[in-house]
Formats: C-alpha cells, structure tokens, sequence
C-alpha cells in the first residue's frame, strides 16, 4: 500500500536517515499500520466538527517577557552546556547559504 | 519491614513516630535495588548520594519536632522522561543517552516542596512509545512478577520499581495507557489524571493532547495523596487548568471540592458497564475476574448499569494516526543543534570543495539525516515516519482531519454516558487489558499486535478522562487489571470509588 518510494520521501521530510534495508521494514510496518486506521473510514463523520483535545480547552495568553527560569544566569549555562556547539553565549550552527 | 508493602502513609506514619528514619529508609530501598535490580533492570540512572542527602535533612528536621509533609522524607522513582534539573533525562533515547536536564519538570518543583526523596530514574520505551519497555535503548526491564516476561509499558520501569519494593511510589506518563497498562501487568495502582490536572512541564513531550503525568503505588490511597501534591496549574503549561482543588487534609466545610479522606456512600454510586470493551479478544479468566467484582459492587449497593461506548471500536485506529501526528511534530525538535545526539562536529569545514574524508558530513541536511537517523530506535522513526505521512499534503484530509472528527464523537459517548440528562453514571468499569503480561519477543516484531496492548486504554486518552487501573486478582499467577473511568474533573471521586473497590477485592480475595 506504501511504496518504497513513498517511504524515501517521508523520511526525506521527517529529516531521518535510513538505509535500505530498513526501507524494506519500513514498506512493510507502515503499510500494516496505514492498512488499520483505514477502519476509520467506515465512521461517518458528516456534519462533525473536527476536535483539537480532550478537554475543552481555551486559548490563553501569557505576557510576553522573559520568566525567571530564562533570565537564569546558571541555567543559561547548563542549557549551552548540552548544545554540541556554542560560541559566545550563543548555540552555533553550520551556514545554511552558501 | 516488608518493602514490597510499604505505602506512604505507612512510611509517613513511621517516620513521624520516629520509629525509623528517612536515612534508613532509602538505605533500606538501595540494598533491595542492589539485590535485585540486575534482574530487573527496573532504573536507568540512581541517584544514592543527593537521595541521602535529602533524607538527612528530613531526618533533622523530625528531630527537631518540626511538622513534615506527607511525601517528605519518602523514596520515589521517576520514569527518565520527566526532567529532575543536574542529572540525566534520556526517555530511554539513544538521541539523549547524555542529556542533563537544566531544570525541573514542574511536578518535580512540587515534590521537591514536599521533601521527597528520589532514588533513581526509571526504564521507558524510547520516548514512552511502545507496551512492554522492549523499545527502550537501555535494554528491557522484566516484571518481577515473572522475569520472563514484561512489565508492560511504556512507564514499565516505575510499575515494576514499585512491585518490586524498590521505591515506596512512582511517578509515570500517560499517552495511551502508559500508567495503566503496566500498572496492570505488574499489579500495583496507576492513575492518570484529568487531562489539564497536572503539569505536563518538564515531560518530555510525545504527543501532546494526550500526554499526562500520574502515579504508581501500592494502593489508591497513595495515588490519591501523590494526586493531591502533584496537581494544579501552571504557567508553563498553558493546558493546566485552574480548578478550586480541597486544600489538603480540609474539612470537609472548607473544601472547595471532593476530600478523599471522606468514604463514598456506595449505595449512591452508579457503574456504567460498556458492552464494547468485554470483546477483543478478552482472555475469559481476567472476564470472570471483572465480573466478580461487579456483581460484588452490586451487592454491597452500587447501581451497575450495561452501557454503550458505540465508538470505542475505532479508537486505537483514531488514536493511532492523532499520536504518531502529534509526535512527528513534537520530535522534530531533535535536530542535533541545541542539544543531544549530534553529527554537527563531523562537518567538513570544506566539504563542498570536496575535500571531505570518510566519516565526514557535508551539508546541514546530512546532519539532521544522521544526527536522527542514528538517534532514534526503529518504533520511534516509524511513528515520526506515520506521522509525517498522514500530514504531509494529500492525506491530511482523508487521516488526521477524519481522526479529530472520530475522536469528538468519542468524547461525545463519554459526555453522554456521564451527564445528569442521559446515562447519570459515575463511574465506568472495564478490564485495563484484554491479556495478562506477555513474554518478551511475543510482540516486538509485529507493531500492530503490540499496539492491540491499548485497546481498553487509549479511549480515555483521546477524551481526556481520568482513569485509575488497579489490580483485580491473578490469572495463571500473573496479575490482572481493573479499570475505573471518571468524568473529568471528579478525580477524586473516582479515586474513592476506586477505594472501595480494591477494599472489596481485597477482601474477597478475587
């Protein structure tokens, strides 16, 4: 039902690398999965609302300022600790423009 | 002390007495871990000396006759993806194998008001995908109740610590069943909560209008007193709710709500019974369990009432597209740049000269293909790979905007069950699942058959319902669960009649 094809351009999009015997499991395991949730179809859904969570929920605001936890000068540090690359206060990245 | 029995109040109880002291207590728990976690496998990470050190402070503060909380002094597991700030927070990822967490989860903040203690950091699937911890990168932890097979999952780790006396509570996350279903495979109490009853800051995300944080214990009581410290909103959760919650131990005069120390009255309590969830296959031994509990509800007072959840029938499949949709988008955020896992030092600087050697990337994409692809574990890409699927252009309509249309029909089958006008039922029973603990490899390579695990549970998930699982008597020696589902809100309530169920298949040995 998924082809392999289908299955390289879904990785490509969810940015995963996989090789090609995973692609083989891949067709496979997803096509098994796609094939049940097709059950939905049977539903009818006709005049129903889509419905976003559990509860119902309403939008809120909060002020856009800096909370204490980021103005956290120790936690600034051990945030910038776990990034694999950093310079100057500031996470570091590869260019993206060449 | 039997450690395998310990509950809080007991332990609280001792410690205020000062018939034991904190210190000892976690000692006590750390040689039972010590014996017996290599088979088990139950922690990921320990956490002796800071677990100590809190202990002693208890200690002197008891000793010096102050007042202490109820969790104050008392050894608690946490399942490895909610963050506890300086130490490792993994979810059993290879993608965060050694991540240390910056700040607290907002559950951790609360138990850290109440002096609790935390021993270690417990096994998960890898980012609580999967029911029976084998997706975790870690290896798999075994259910002390039989080392051949699995504890259940994804908060597999804190069911099988709690079992197994390692910690005196748990805490765990709920996306489809997570608390529940181990819980019941292990046969200790798991609760998940009102949907927006507890912080969800500081858990690491999988699919977040279906994530919740709740407990593992040995009894409801616990769950209900680890509730009662754990609740409440939150601003860094713009889903938590505020709600007038009793304050502790209030009379019942001041109570804004429910108070758990009140008993319920059970002749004034209804029990919905839907027919939809005694089918699936439901192993016919755990039936006779459930049903002998209910005829014995019935018989100290209880209304029990056949219902109908027409809908139940495609909630795994509905649950089954939002979920990988959902965590699709919330995993994209592992991208090897900020944290984690990460190709980002094997960069040529010079690459697209071509003067790359072997293991070297040239270009950001590559970085984000192998930083990720090598991070995650194979049931974790397949759900980023489903849910990228069911999204992307083409399929929205016909997956994801269908599913959001079956899951308020769903609700609505809760809603009408519940309300005053139509079903007025208070709570719903069910089994927690169809099966008793498998073994292990019985469902690993087969994803759909492992998925069949949730098919009692993720209904609750998808309408944000409380619902607490307990256990209901053994089959061929393994434990089987019960499931009590509440209106949302009416955690307490649920919690009590939960009570008065485990007193009566306690004392009827079911």
């Amino acid at each position: 039902m998924i082809t392999k094809k289908e299955v390289e351009k879904i990785a490509e999009l969810a940015r995963l690398g996989i090789n090609e015997d995973e692609k083989e499991k891949c067709v496979g395991d997803l096509s098994s999965v796609i094939g049940y949730v097709q059950k939905l179809s049977e539903v009818n859904v006709e005049k129903v609302e889509p419905i976003t969570g559990g509860t119902s929920l309403e939008s809120v605001t909060r002020k856009d300022d800096e909370t204490k936890d980021i103005a956290d000068d120790e936690m600034k540090a051990d945030i910038l600790n776990g990034a694999p690359d950093k310079e100057n206060g500031y996470f570091k990245v590869p260019s993206i423009l060449k | 002390m039997n450690l395998k029995e310990l509950t809080i109040k007991k332990a609280h109880d001792l410690l205020r007495k000062k018939e034991i002291t904190s210190v000892e207590l976690v000692e006590a728990h750390f040689d039972e871990i010590k014996k017996h976690d290599g088979d088990i496998r139950a922690f990921l990470s320990l956490n002796e000396e800071q677990a100590l050190e809190q202990a002693k402070k208890v200690d002197e503060r008891i000793s010096k006759g102050e007042p202490i909380e109820m969790l104050a002094g008392i050894p608690a597991a946490i399942k490895d993806n909610i963050l506890i700030r300086g130490g490792k927070t993994t979810a059993a990822s290879k993608i965060l194998e050694n991540y240390i967490a910056p700040y607290d989860a907002t559950v951790i903040k609360k138990l850290k008001e109440e002096e609790a203690v935390f021993i270690g950091k417990t096994n998960l699937d890898e980012f609580a995908m999967g029911s029976s911890t084998e997706n975790s990168s870690f290896g798999a932890t075994k259910n002390p109740v039989d080392l051949e097979r699995v504890p259940g999952g994804s908060s597999g780790g804190s069911a099988a610590a709690v079992k197994a006396g390692f910690c005196v509570y748990a805490l765990g996350s709920d996306t489809g069943g997570s608390i529940r279903q181990p819980a019941g495979f292990c046969g200790v109490v798991g609760f998940k909560p009102t949907y927006g009853a507890v912080s969800r800051h500081g858990l690491i995300a999988m699919a977040s209008s279906l994530d919740q944080i709740g407990p593992l214990t040995k009894n409801v009581e616990d769950a209900a007193l680890v509730f009662e410290a754990i609740r409440g909103e939150d601003e860094l959760d713009s889903t938590s709710v505020q709600r007038e919650w009793p304050a502790r131990n209030a009379s019942r005069s001041e109570a804004g709500g429910e108070d758990f120390s009140e008993p319920i009255d059970i002749e004034e309590v209804k029990i919905g019974v839907p027919r939809e969830f005694f089918t699936h296959g439901l192993d016919p031994e755990i039936e006779k369990n459930i049903k002998a509990v209910i005829t014995k509800l019935g018989k100290e007072g209880a209304k029990i009432k056949e219902i109908s959840l027409p809908h139940s029938d495609w909630a795994l499949a509905t649950y089954y597209i939002i979920m990988p949709a959902e965590a699709s988008a919330n995993l994209a955020r592992y991208d090897g740049m900020k944290y984690g896992y990460s190709k980002i030092s094997n960069l040529s600087p010079r690459s697209s000269f071509g003067g790359a050697g072997k293991s070297q990337i040239s270009n950001l994409l590559e970085i984000y293909l192998k930083s990720r692809g090598e991070g995650f574990g194979d049931e974790v890409r397949r759900r980023i790979m489903l849910g990228t699927y069911i999204l992307s252009a083409g399929y929205y309509d016909a997956y994801y905007k269908r599913a959001q249309k079956v899951r308020r029909l769903i609700k609505q089958d809760f809603d009408r069950v519940f309300s005053k006008s139509a079903g007025n039922i208070d709570v719903i029973l069910t089994p927690t699942t169809p099966s008793t603990a498998f073994k292990f490899g019985e469902k690993i390579s087969d994803p759909l058959s492992m998925y069949l695990a949730d098919i009692y549970t993720v209904s609750v998930n998808l309408a944000g319902v409380p619902a607490v699982s307990l256990p209901c008597g053994e089959v061929s020696g393994l434990p089987a669960g019960l499931q009590l589902i509440g209106k949302n809100f009416d955690d307490i309530k649920l919690l009590k009649i939960a009570k008065f169920a485990e007193t009566l298949i306690k004392s009827h040995e079911i």
